[in-house]
């Protein structure tokens, strides 16, 4: 269990991480979303104490992450997969973060089977591509068999079959009882692999609510109608209630009203349609809809505002 | 799939488990390195080659000569700038290549990232450099054949001959800390020239000038202590040693600092 509280973290004059707060919590697989620049690393970096938060905490089982000896049997992480020195091994690599925390070479060796590197655990990391190097990462991360994990971008340089391999492994962890926390700025891919979202924009939580009630919360559905006669078609199903949202000199956006009704109606006025279409809004765009205020809404301000607190 | 259900926190270890955990760590990441065999390689060849040219005739000349001192002054170039450079990149390679955030990940307690790494080069350092001191002194000995035929057992000469091999480790852990300060290679590598031949600055001052504050001066305090008539104006080989060792250790206490209030 991750427990983040009221985090606040700036640089200089940047706001990175503003009050955050929300709890990851054990046996399921969140998503951390957020544009660029959100603060999801910054987040995670304050997570597994590499940065110091200006102000706030953030607990992994209950306790700081630095008051925490060997680590790695508490918390596999993951934040950049080119933070290795390439002219090292990859089994002198993994080697060297086992017997820190009092790992054996036996579970290097049987990590570097996991992930599908054990042959090519004597080259040297300069000759690993990224795809490699993630699939390294996450032998490091799961080094200690922790109950918590942590990655960010997992999934960045993965080929298809990595893709599929890494979603399945996240779930597995997931349904062994441990805490995965995920970040991705791709939302498609958390609705396929996350049971619970955690949403932020410029450093403040957005969301942070099951992965089903966000699709059935924002995934909005309407009804989109094309007729000559738009215009008259708008005040006719404005009278019976519904809303209507003229998309171009010929187009409707209807909500309130199922297609069946609103072809019935315009059939009684005998007003010819030419396309009726029930739309559902992708999660993608509800993503968007709710980051993009955020931003639209920093924007607004004049460059030296951001600062001011 | 990974390995079973998640097993309960493991129990704290014992400090002799951790602490050689730690050294484990970084004694394998030391070795693991290719880098690590070029420095000490280059530091070898040009501590005993400069040795042995400086034994010779052609080195035995001006006035300040020392019979012992002389064999070490050749270390002042190259093998120094070896080891240095060795301290320097085993902390900055990390910091360039991001694998920094990695091991503080591994091991957030970050001082004892520092202590561990310093002895592991340390201890690498030291026994290549008392090596190297005991080579280069029976070679040069066997060179001169008409000079003093210095002997270890003679007054002063085993304590030169080990403090020539301790200003190896000396300059190392200096380079060391320099890097924990300057956390970038370019930096800290230009840095430590300035930190060791400091004394060719103080040269100009006006003497005794010159002297008073290049006493305190890594570059005095090795050829003091590795002296067989240390000069009068300087310190003694014993205060000499205790600056020599005031300067790694003042820097590495500048360092952790540091290291403990940044990010990573």
């Amino acid at each position: 269990m991750i427990e983040v509280h009221d985090l606040i973290k700036t640089f200089g004059p940047l706001t990175a991480l503003d009050r955050l707060s929300f709890s990851v919590l054990p046996g399921r697989v969140t998503g951390f979303l957020g544009p660029n620049g959100a603060g999801k690393t910054t987040t995670m970096r304050v997570i597994l104490g590499l940065d110091d938060p200006t102000s706030g905490s953030a607990l992994v089982a209950g306790r700081r992450y630095r008051d925490i000896v060997w680590p790695l049997h508490e918390v596999g992480s993951l934040l950049d997969a080119n933070a290795a020195h390439p002219g090292r091994s990859a089994e002198d690599h993994l080697l060297s973060l086992a017997l820190s925390n009092g790992i054996g070479r036996r579970r290097v060796r049987s990590m570097l089977e996991l992930t599908g590197l054990a042959p090519v655990a004597a080259k040297r990391l300069r000759t690993f591509s990224l795809g490699m190097k993630q699939r390294l990462g996450i032998a490091a991360a799961l080094l200690g068999d922790p109950p918590v994990l942590v990655f960010d971008e997992p999934v960045n340089g993965l080929d298809p079959e990595g893709v599929l391999w890494i979603r399945e492994l996240f779930k597995a962890l997931a349904a062994e009882g441990r805490t995965v926390f995920v970040s991705s700025h791709l939302m498609s891919e958390m609705a396929l692999t996350a049971d619970h979202l955690v949403i932020i924009g410029r450093g403040r939580l957005l969301v942070d609510m099951t992965t089903d009630s966000f699709v059935s919360t924002n995934a909005r559905t309407d009804v989109l109608v094309r007729s000559p006669r738009a215009g008259e078609l708008a005040e006719l199903l404005t009278a019976r209630g519904a809303g209507v949202r003229a998309e171009a000199a010929d187009a409707l956006g209807v909500t309130g009203l199922s297609a069946a009704e609103i072809g019935e109606l315009a059939a009684g006025r005998g007003i010819a349609l030419h396309e009726l279409v029930n739309r559902r809004a992708s999660l993608e765009q509800a993503y968007l809809d709710i980051t993009g205020t955020t931003v639209e809404y920093r924007s607004g301000l004049p460059a030296q505002g951001e600062g001011q607190q | 799939m990974s390995a079973s259900t998640p097993s309960p926190r493991a129990a704290a270890p014992s400090l002799s488990a951790w602490v050689g955990g730690l050294l484990a760590s970084e004694w394998t990441k030391f070795r693991s390195l290719r880098s690590t065999y070029w420095a000490l390689l280059i530091a070898a060849v040009t501590a005993v080659g400069g040795s042995a040219a400086l034994a010779g005739p052609s080195g035995r000349q001006g006035s300040a000569f020392d019979p012992l001192a002389s064999i070490f002054v050749g270390w002042l170039e190259y093998p120094v700038l070896a080891v240095g450079i060795l301290g320097v990149m085993t902390i900055t390679s990390e910091h360039s290549t991001g694998q920094i955030r990695t091991t503080f990940a591994a091991v957030p307690q970050r001082l004892a990232v520092l202590g561990a790494k310093t002895a592991v080069l340390g201890a690498v350092v030291l026994v290549l450099g008392e090596l190297l001191a005991f080579g280069s002194f029976f070679l040069s000995q066997a060179l001169v054949s008409g000079g003093p035929g210095l002997s270890l057992s003679g007054a002063g000469v085993l304590r030169g001959v080990l403090a020539g091999g301790f200003t190896l480790f000396v300059i190392a852990v200096t380079g060391f800390a320099l890097g924990v300060i300057v956390r970038h290679t370019a930096g800290a590598v230009a840095v430590l020239p300035a930190v060791v031949y400091m004394p060719l600055l103080f040269l100009a001052l006006p003497a005794p000038w010159d002297n008073r504050v290049g006493k305190f001066t890594l570059l005095m305090a090795a050829y003091q202590a590795t002296s067989l008539h240390p000069q009068a104006g300087l310190l003694s080989p014993a205060w000499s040693l205790v600056v020599l060792v005031a300067w790694p250790v003042t820097l590495l206490l500048i360092g952790c600092i540091l290291v403990t209030h940044r990010d990573a």
